[in-house]
């Protein structure tokens, strides 16, 4: 009962977050995110709620006249056991990006300066920030209606177009469950990190359409939910500018994926993933869940 | 109207000789503004607010060029932090705070102290904002130890920089603030904005979030449209004001010439006496001895306690005293930094004139805005630069290529050469010459671009180099070869400044430590790609017994071997930095403690792994100031 209780609480909160960030309209017709976040910490009682996490997963969203841009990020929770926080770090990267954002050497055609120059950033802080993250920023170009996109490690985006993905990000794994990632390890530990540079960032660019959908989740979601079920809800959204009927669709998508992560019956992607690896596993992956949803309005 | 503050009152005409057709024109403006009747209508009763738009100018910053952290830009724009407290990366701060710097072996003499206001400024920045107004109220707002600006100036769109407020440092104690001095009225609208800071009052660095100008909206859209229309509103100089005010009506039927000529005969006197210009201050002949009875060689004395402004208001009290404040002994050293806001190339002029036997030359923070032009500087210094023996240009704005190549074939005598702040201009400035100077003794290149290949040759060419400052000096400089270099040149080296040198490693580490007379190093933020310095620290650490300062910032590595080596290799040290260092235990830093007997300040912050308990038992147990920065702890979470 008690679980139930901060469930909904923390699903209301994750509405009302979701509301308080609506995009304000603009007065040139040019393509733009009408975008909306959704959420949950693998665990409600040792996460504190904070506006741009969920759990040790980070995310942030943003515009300037020039572009929209969203991001994600994956704290690595092994971390844990060297006593480092591993939200701090990704939550560290996606606010550098935000703050990146505005600057005025932002160029929305390279988003993987953004997560290069944020992970120069880290070394420049007089508190150490340590652990890795996976990371995924995509920014779409108004002038151009391009999404161009970085992506680093195991989150990722889909994009959805008359019922189809058209477009979706690859993931990039060292082995099985082992994703690319941004790490800065304490020191005396990096010979045996693993520590991918932010070149290393799987980028694409590719044109985008009036009423595409784009989903932009950390693995949370794609390890627990069939693309084939996220595609059906996806498709029922397209051209939907409504940001409260985003919100309920993305909270849908978050719900299915936290109660399909605790489900031990279902044969979730993960779980077939591992099986390829001959690691027998049924069911979901308990994660953080972080949900971006945003469709593509002129 | 408020009383015009000490520094402002003095118009720039005092420091020259002849006061162009220029100033009177800005004095007809001010006249014009004052008057108030010509140019009110372009201002209209509205208020509004800016936050600063962009950042023109400014003398250090803490974190590095490239970064977003800690540096001058985050100035600008909407403050975010505030009212939060603590030590955030998303504000700007400073290089230094205290009077640890100064109390460093490479402590910097200011040349003719003389010169410097009661209040001396040690930073500055200049900021721009979107839209002219007639400043109202300007908000600071200080995010992390406040209390560190000392004056703000404005720069008003005839191109004066007026003061607009002035105070001592103070120390506001551990709490955000939201600083609004009570400003002076000024009648002229501005976008720029300079602040200036003391730190010697502070703890710790100040943080500053933003600043807000608030003012009366004006319709001025650019400089040059504002001032074309003051002038053809009001043509008339000061002289012919007077006359008017006075209604004294010349008849111009006359032929014009005899009209002035019979004036001059006739009416002058009664004119003077009428509009009192000249003061009756009854004949009475003086019988005590004065200044001018004085030997000249006394004057010249006395006169060489007088700062600059002094020594030219001197000067215009009769002839004899002219003579006198233009002797050249008085012009040895020049120092101008007080008086950026008043230096021009006719100043520079005037002084070449003087200073005939010049020795030190500090134009540091001058020429903003062109008011110094670059061949002005490079005939000074073809003039009057062969016998410079020290010599200051931290942030000067008309330095180019070829002024720079002026200093390094004119000045080879230099013995102290200051370049800070050129680090954006690096394709303009070349600084190949400067491989003639042969007799530095101290270099400063704090936050200037410098080619690694340069460096070096300055160094093997200048064996007598005792201080060398090379922080911020860029990604392009290969630290580990120049410190080998130093090992094998300027073994005399007493201080060494590498500040945010990324390149640096244990190599060069090592190298340094045949330099036994060093007592200065800075490391922050250096070595790191290197996981563990020790055994190179430790070499450094016996190399130099004599360390005083030590300064070991953000170097992650360092572990608790090595602050054992410090208290046992170090017992001349006075100030030791392990800012953001994690490895490192309570006992270990008791053991330097008890060890380094001298130590005044130990700088703890964000080492996570040290118990607050303890600190607070040595802060009473031991006369060291204990730093402790750190940001709000639910900052991250």
């Amino acid at each position: 009962m008690q679980s139930l209780c901060w469930t909904t609480r923390f699903l209301s909160r994750a509405l009302r977050n979701g509301f308080a960030t609506l995009v304000e309209p603009h007065v040139k017709p040019r393509p733009r995110f009408v975008s909306v976040v959704c959420g949950f910490p693998k665990d409600f009682l040792e996460s504190k709620y904070k506006l741009g996490k969920f759990g040790d997963d980070a995310w942030f969203k943003t515009q300037t006249p020039n572009a929209d841009v969203i991001g994600v990020a994956d704290g690595v929770g092994g971390w844990r056991s060297y006593g480092i926080d591993p939200g701090e770090f990704s939550s560290f990267l996606m606010k550098t990006c935000e703050r990146l954002v505005h600057c005025s050497g932002f160029n929305p055609q390279r988003p993987v300066n953004l997560l290069t120059y944020s992970y120069c950033e880290l070394l420049e802080q007089k508190k150490p920030i340590l652990g890795s993250s996976t990371a995924c920023v995509l920014v779409l170009h108004r002038e151009t209606s391009t999404l161009y996109t970085a992506n680093i490690g195991d989150s990722g985006f889909i994009v959805v177009r008359k019922g189809e993905i058209v477009h979706r990000s690859e993931e990039q794994q060292h082995y099985f469950n082992t994703p690319f990632q941004l790490s800065l390890p304490p020191p005396g530990h990096g010979h045996n990190v693993l520590s991918d540079s932010p070149e290393s960032a799987d980028t694409l660019s590719f044109p985008v359409k009036e009423g595409d959908v784009i989903l932009v989740a950390t693995d949370g979601v794609f390890d627990n939910v069939p693309v084939k079920i996220l595609l059906d809800v996806l498709k029922e959204i397209e051209g939907e500018n409504d940001p409260v009927k985003l919100q309920m669709t993305a909270n849908t998508i978050a719900l299915m994926a936290r109660s399909l992560s605790f489900d031990s019956e279902f044969m979730s992607p993960f779980a077939i993933n591992a099986r390829r690896n001959n690691i027998n596993a049924t069911g979901g992956k308990p994660d953080d869940i972080t949900v971006v949803l945003a469709t593509i309005v002129a | 109207m408020n009383e015009p503050l000490s520094v402002s009152t003095s118009s720039s005409s005092d420091l020259t000789t002849t006061s162009s057709s220029d100033y009177a024109e800005v004095f007809d403006l001010h006249e014009c503004a004052t008057t108030g009747v010509d140019v009110d209508n372009y201002f209209s009763d509205v208020l509004i607010d800016q936050y600063a738009q962009d950042v023109v100018d400014f003398s250090s910053q803490y974190g590095s060029d490239y970064s977003i952290s800690y540096t001058a830009l985050n100035i600008t724009g909407r403050p975010c932090k505030y009212p939060d407290y603590g030590d955030f990366p998303e504000t700007f701060a400073m290089r230094t705070y205290g009077d640890w710097w100064e109390s460093a072996p490479s402590r910097l003499p200011e040349i003719r102290p003389q010169n410097n206001p009661k209040i001396t400024a040690q930073d500055f920045i200049v900021v721009r904002f979107e839209q002219f107004v007639i400043p109202e109220k300007i908000i600071l707002f200080e995010t992390y130890n406040p209390g560190a600006l000392v004056r703000i100036w404005s720069h008003d769109i005839t191109e004066k920089w007026i003061l607009l407020w002035e105070d001592e440092p103070h120390n506001y104690g551990p709490k955000s603030r939201k600083f609004s001095p009570p400003l002076k009225k000024m009648k002229l609208p501005t976008k720029v904005i300079r602040l200036e800071f003391n730190h010697s009052c502070l703890d710790y660095f100040t943080e500053i979030d933003g600043i807000t100008l608030i003012g009366r909206k004006c319709n001025v859209f650019s400089q040059s449209d504002f001032l074309s229309r003051c002038r053809r509103r009001n043509r008339k100089g000061p002289i012919l004001r007077k006359l008017e005010s006075l209604r004294f009506r010349p008849c111009y039927k006359e032929n014009h010439q005899d009209y002035l000529r019979d004036f001059l005969v006739n009416d002058l006197e009664k004119f003077i006496r009428e509009s009192a210009l000249l003061h009756d201050d009854g004949e009475k002949e003086n019988t005590q001895l004065g200044l001018r009875d004085m030997p000249c060689e006394i004057l010249l004395k006395i006169f060489s306690y007088l700062d600059m402004k002094s020594l030219f208001r001197m000067g215009l009290v009769c002839k004899q005293m002219y003579e006198i404040t233009n002797h050249p002994l008085l012009y040895s050293e020049i120092n101008l930094k007080p008086y950026w806001h008043l230096s021009s190339s006719e100043l520079l002029r005037t002084l070449a004139n003087r200073c005939t036997l010049l020795k030190k030359l500090d134009l540091s923070w001058c020429g903003l805005y062109g008011t110094i032009s670059p061949t002005e500087f490079k005939k000074f210094i073809q003039q009057r630069g062969d016998n410079l023996t020290h010599l200051r240009l931290n942030s000067c704005k008309f330095l180019n290529a070829s002024c720079m190549e002026t200093v390094g074939i004119v000045c080879d005598n230099l013995k102290e050469l200051s370049l800070r702040n050129y680090s954006n201009e690096t394709n303009i400035l070349s600084f190949s010459c400067l491989a003639n100077l042969r007799n530095l003794e101290r270099l400063d290149l704090f936050r200037t671009y410098i080619e690694t290949e340069l460096l070096l040759t300055m160094l093997e060419n200048n064996p007598k180099l005792k201080h060398l400052n090379l922080a911020f000096c860029g990604i392009g400089v290969n630290m580990d070869e120049i410190a080998s270099h130093i090992s094998k040149y300027n073994r005399e080296l007493v201080s060494i400044d590498m500040w945010k040198s990324h390149s640096l490693s244990s190599v060069g580490l090592q190298a340094l430590s045949v330099c036994s007379h060093l007592e200065e190093v800075d490391f922050g933020w250096c070595l790191r790609e290197e996981a563990l310095p020790g055994e190179s620290l430790k070499c450094l650490l016996r190399g130099c017994p004599n360390l005083k300062k030590l300064f070991l910032a953000a170097i992650r590595g360092i572990t608790d071997r090595d602050l054992e080596n410090i208290a046992n290799l170090c017992p001349q040290l006075e100030q030791l930095d392990l800012m953001g260092v994690l490895g490192i235990s309570t006992e270990k830093c008791y053991e330097i403690l008890v060890k380094c007997k001298k130590l005044k300040l130990l700088d703890l912050s964000f080492c996570d792994h040290i118990d607050e308990a303890q600190i607070a038992n040595w802060r009473e147990q031991f006369p060291v100031s204990i730093k402790r920065s750190c940001v709000p702890s639910d900052f991250f979470i």
